[in-house]
């Protein structure tokens, strides 16, 4: 690819300090780039500070050390030039589909006609028509995440980001909902970090998959995903795509069974 | 049969209001068998000689005076402690100095029985509105208080944080997620406070007043007019009823999410 660099990240460090107890490293040493319209994952044992990192981008936790640059700017804060999709999700309860998809823009403080418009926009992309004047809770777990990622896109983030989006659904929907989420990449044309625990999501949706390992979590390798987009959910069962899967399972294998605390 | 059974167990208006209804014949049922058996009407008289009794005193106009001298009192008094509550619950839960220092002196006036202090009150402010106004004050600001700040310290940590990773202000999470998610709570604090405030009312009247429900209630029962004293607590009942209903109606208007 010979797109700009979109995301930078510069020797980050991350340690919680805790008053009375020794430090935890969270993050050390963090280094990789996003271009411009890439999709890119994160996958790593619990404890490798996966969402830590997210957080970090997005600016809701400061950085102990090291920089996340948006297009060469520093990241201070949170800021408009990045949108986050939560695991649990943080729709307002007492909102509609339509208002929660606008929620971005009137924060922003948008007059509620052109906040309206865009929100329908992504309420058709993300295939919600017919749920505006719904609630979150009459709707299913696989409905408002697409609730949530609208809210996202909505607000025209340079970076999406996606803290396991689908890690609370059931295993199906969690299928269709990755094929959802690679058209709507494929639509959108955005920028897209993803952090998630499922190696087989990351494989199936990135354009190159950072491994990281645990405590403190630095990267230990990025993965090219050679599988050329669009597919469809077959492509799970193809050999190579298996390949690669087993790859970066090798490489967290160990971590993931240090965190169950298991003999390997 | 099926069918009546369904219709009392549904979730619609009419079907609130035929349950309350139902459950208003069951009580004037129990007590007119009741006051078949018990025949001295000085302990219990039917309730058609209640009904007369609240008749006559409309008639006379003593309904009227007193109606005006209670509701205005617990209605004003209701809506500062309304008001209040809110005011020191939004201060509580903004602060957690004010809150740890201020916790402990709210929950020891909210537990002393404010009631008791009704002649201390009376003796202060003489007998009539100022006396009614703060002993209802005292007694329903806590609720409010207490359901304010409960409410607000239990908003949604991922709402708020979702909100400051849309860039939103400190002013903007207060507007849209923690005043929100603490609605509902606040009410339920004012329908209790509501209730209280009957009680409320009633004790201060007691104690000292010249007209109201609760003097109404306690000149009639020195003259051992049983009719009367049960009238005018019905009168006091079906406020507390209205409100209970309308409070009720608007917590599930503002929080339908918590019903399913």
């Amino acid at each position: 690819m010979n797109a700009s660099i979109r995301l930078r990240i510069e020797n980050l460090d991350k340690t919680f300090t805790r008053t009375g107890k020794p430090s935890i490293g969270a993050l050390r040493g963090i280094g990789m780039s996003i271009h411009e319209g890439e999709f890119v994952s994160i996958v790593g044992a619990s404890g490798s500070g996966k969402s830590t990192l997210l957080r970090i981008i997005d600016g809701l936790l400061p950085a102990s050390a090291g920089t996340v640059f948006v297009d060469g700017e520093p990241v201070t804060g949170p800021g408009p030039d990045r949108a986050v999709v939560f695991q649990h999700d943080a729709l307002l309860p007492w909102k509609t589909v339509i208002e929660n998809v606008a929620y971005g823009l009137t924060l922003a403080r948008m007059p509620w006609t052109q906040a309206h418009a865009i929100a329908q926009r992504f309420v058709d992309l993300t295939g919600l028509i017919g749920f505006e004047n719904y609630y979150p809770h009459q709707l299913s777990g696989g409905m408002r995440q697409r609730v949530n990622i609208a809210r996202a896109l909505a607000v025209d983030p340079k970076i999406l980001l996606l803290d396991e989006p689908f890690a609370a659904l059931d295993a199906q929907t969690r299928e269709i909902m990755q094929t959802e989420l690679l058209r709507i990449w494929q639509e959108s044309r955005k920028t897209v970090l993803l952090i998630t625990h499922q190696i087989d999501e990351a494989v199936f949706l990135s354009d190159n998959v950072v491994v990281l390992s645990a405590r403190p979590g630095t990267v230990r390798s990025t993965i090219p995903i050679p599988i050329s987009r669009p597919h469809s959910l077959n492509v799970k069962r193809q050999p190579e795509f298996l390949a690669i899967v087993d790859r970066i399972w090798n490489m967290i294998e160990a971590e993931v069974r240090a965190s169950l605390k298991l003999a390997p | 049969m099926r069918n009546i059974y369904d219709f009392f167990e549904q979730d619609s208006r009419t079907a609130a209001v035929a349950r309350i209804l139902l459950s208003m014949l069951c009580v004037l049922l129990i007590w007119k068998i009741a006051s078949l058996f018990v025949t001295n009407r000085l302990l219990l008289v039917p309730p058609e000689d209640v009904a007369q009794a609240l008749v006559a005193e409309v008639q006379r106009g003593a309904m009227w005076t007193n109606a005006v001298a209670t509701v205005t009192a617990v209605g004003t008094s209701f809506v500062v402690s309304v008001i209040l509550g809110i005011s020191i619950g939004l201060a509580l839960a903004s602060s957690r100095l004010l809150s740890l220092t201020g916790g402990p002196v709210l929950s020891a006036l909210n537990s002393v029985p404010i009631i008791a202090l009704a002649p201390l009150f009376i003796a202060w402010l003489g007998l009539g509105f100022a006396s009614k106004f703060v002993l209802v004050l005292m007694v329903a600001v806590f609720p409010v208080v207490v359901t304010t700040e409960a409410g607000l310290r239990a908003a949604d940590r991922q709402l708020i944080e979702a909100a400051r990773s849309f860039n939103a202000t400190s002013m903007q999470i207060f507007t849209t997620v923690t005043f929100p998610y603490a609605l509902p709570f606040i009410v339920s604090g004012i329908r209790v406070a509501w209730a209280r405030a009957l009680v409320g009312i009633v004790v201060a009247e007691f104690f000292g007043s010249f007209a109201g429900f609760g003097f109404a209630i306690l000149s009639a029962s020195q003259t051992f007019d049983t009719a009367r004293v049960l009238g005018y607590v019905i009168v006091l009942g079906a406020m507390g009823l209205i409100g209970s209903v309308v409070f009720e109606a608007l917590e599930r208007h503002l929080a339908p999410w918590r019903q399913e």
